[in-house]
């Protein structure tokens, strides 16, 4: 009996490290079943391809681990931050094995966010970056520089000179009002280039065709667009079609849903500069499923940005 | 006893919504092991109470046979000037609720006075009055957000009081005011009164008009106090607030029995109703419902729970 008892000591003695270090190991912690929920701004065709991205990730995790992941996908209705914060907390409520987030308004999100880790549930933002001082892992293109390679575009086409407008998106979104300043520091660096108009869209391909109709028509010399999301170009190219503008007036749009590959492929825009809702959608899941193995991952991850003319968006 | 009890039940206007809420609260409750958790009870409460406050507005109004459509819209453009009025003018945060709060019964007033004296129907008119305090509200953010709202008034919005919501009490206290007032006072019997014949009301000596006036003062001050109270539950003042909130209430008020006609209805079965549209908005998340889908299936148990309160209460009345 009493050499059973050393035995079992001598096991356990040896057994603790290993265990110890088991749980200290990252990405070590494995669940048979995981369940992720994706907010994103607004129901929109550009946060399908985020969806569809997301779901590719769900299907790989389990074709690797043998775990089923599921992914609900819950929009808003409309772009407005009480209706997505309704959303968040409801979604908390089924205490999901993590968060995935496209911010409408950062100060506005912060109060579900707070409460999100509070609850210590992973979250990833996309497409968006976090509010200030929370440590919130995010995942999107630099937002800046695919505006300024829009811009930069347009410039080049008009030789550097002319009345050019600027569509922003939703202004208190972070990823809509970031283009949109950088589109305006680059035309401030070309003294020929004019922007005489500003409309808002707030992420509606409709409030787009209005609101570049109306610019078009009390801004008769109007010569080239820009858009600081991706329902604005759609809406800006119905424009100017219907306006009978086609060739008169450059449109660079932005991002690569349908409307705009057939807007470059039928010469009603110009070219466009795209991000990577797919790949937003896949990294979103992984590294939520990497926090929820117990693993780190890194702040930012970059999925880049696309240039898309009538040469490479193919048929 | 237990008859009168059954009976005065059965009787009662608000029967058919209450058995409607209790048995969706029932379904969801059982369908979903979240659904009955106290931090899903929370969010559903905090969600009510905003709407709830704009449906009791809207509650007062039709029973009254008035319908503002821009209660949502003053709501909005007062939780905005209430930013501007900290955050801009540096105003101390409670006064500047309060201002924000009298500025909304000012705008209410002012859409009774157009309606009163003009003789303007009050739909009609609060389109048009909608557009104008939804105009001026982007005017003056330029639909940009005010940030940087004074940490202590976030209480008002995020905090709890009794293991309650803050917001959620507040529209508690709304609706324990308004139906005393509708039910116990001669005030809330004039109403009724005009909004069943208006003409014969002011045969009978009642003020028709300075009430009027009131009810649509004291809506524009309830809606502007749901607009102050987002605002402290986001620490913004968003432009957006109020743009979800116009037919929502109105949706709530009928299903709760107020008719669309004047005379009928109290606050009480609006917020029963108010309370059938937040559930079905958080079950929807809970159940995973696709966007796509959340238009059908929440108009679905909309018109079931319509039908099942008609049906109900003829039931009901008949058994009585």
């Amino acid at each position: 009996m009493k050499k059973l008892a050393i035995l079992l000591a001598c096991a356990t003695a040896l057994a603790l490290p290993v265990t110890a270090s088991a749980q200290d190991a990252q990405g070590t912690i494995k669940k048979d079943a995981y369940r992720f929920v994706v907010v994103p701004k607004v129901v929109h065709p550009w946060f399908d391809k985020v969806n569809e991205g997301a779901q590719a990730a769900a299907a790989a995790i389990k074709a690797q681990t043998g775990s089923s992941v599921e992914v609900i996908y819950s929009a808003p209705q409309s772009a407005d931050v009480v209706q997505q914060n309704q959303i968040i907390d409801s979604a908390l409520a089924t205490q999901p094995d993590g968060l995935a987030l496209d911010l409408l308004d950062p100060s506005g999100n912060r109060a579900s966010l707070e409460e999100a880790q509070n609850q210590n549930i992973p979250l990833v933002i996309f497409d968006s970056i976090p509010p200030e001082g929370m440590a919130i892992p995010y995942i999107g293109s630099d937002f800046c520089e695919q505006a300024k390679i829009a811009a930069r575009r347009l410039v080049e086409v008009l030789g550097g000179e002319g009345e050019v407008a600027i569509m922003q998106g939703v202004p208190t979104a972070p990823n809509h009002s970031i283009r949109a300043e950088c589109h305006r520091q680059i035309f401030a660096e070309h003294p020929g280039i004019k922007v005489v108009a500003e409309g808002i869209d707030n992420d509606s391909i409709e409030t787009a065709q209005q609101q570049a109709a109306a610019i078009m028509q009390s801004n008769p010399n109007l010569k080239g667009w820009v858009a600081s999301d991706a329902a604005g170009p759609i809406g800006i190219g119905q424009a100017i079609v219907e306006a009978g503008k086609q060739g008169k007036v450059t449109l660079v749009g932005l991002d690569n849903l349908p409307e705009m590959l057939d807007m470059i492929r039928d010469g009603v825009a110009d070219s466009s500069s795209a991000s990577q809702p797919e790949l937003q959608g896949y990294w979103s899941v992984m590294l939520l499923w990497a926090q929820a193995t117990g693993a780190k991952v890194p702040g930012y991850l970059d999925t880049g940005n696309a240039f898309l003319t009538k040469e490479n968006v193919g048929k | 006893m237990q008859t009168n009890s059954l009976s005065l039940l059965t009787r009662s206007p608000l029967a058919g919504v209450f058995v409607a809420l209790a048995v969706i609260f029932t379904l969801s409750a059982l369908i979903s092991p979240y659904f009955l958790t106290p931090y899903n009870l929370s969010v559903i409460a905090r969600g009510l109470a905003f709407v709830g406050l704009i449906t009791i507005a809207q509650s007062m109004l039709m029973v009254l046979g008035e319908l503002d459509l821009s209660l949502g819209v003053i709501g909005g453009l007062c939780g905005v000037i209430s930013g501007i009025l900290m955050v801009r003018l540096g105003l101390e945060p409670y006064s500047a609720m309060f201002l924000a709060i009298l500025l909304g019964a000012f705008l209410g007033l002012l859409n009774g006075l157009l309606v009163t004296v003009l003789r303007l129907h009050s739909l009609v008119l609060t389109i048009g009055t909608a557009g104008i305090f939804g105009g001026a509200n982007l005017v003056l953010t330029r639909g940009v957000a005010i940030t940087g709202i004074p940490k202590n008034l976030h209480y008002l919005g995020r905090g709890d009081f009794l293991g309650m919501p803050v917001p959620f009490v507040i529209m508690l206290v709304a609706l324990a005011v308004a139906t005393f007032v509708m039910l116990k006072t001669p005030f809330g019997r004039y109403m009724y009164a005009i909004g069943n014949n208006q003409a014969g009301a002011r045969m009978l000596g009642i003020k028709v008009d300075k009430v009027r006036l009131l009810v649509f003062g004291v809506a524009g001050a309830i809606a502007a106090l749901a607009g102050v109270l987002m605002v402290a539950r986001l620490g913004t003042a968003q432009p957006s607030i109020g743009e979800t909130w116009v037919l929502a209430p109105i949706a709530a008020s009928v299903i709760g029995g107020v008719a669309t006609t004047g005379g009928i209805g109290s606050p009480i079965g609006a917020i029963f109703g108010a309370g059938i549209i937040a559930i079905i908005e958080n079950i929807i998340v809970l159940f995973g419902v696709s966007p796509y889908w959340q238009g059908i299936v929440s108009g679905a148990i909309v018109v079931l729970a319509i039908s099942f309160d008609a049906i109900s209460r003829r039931y009901l009345r008949r058994d009585a």
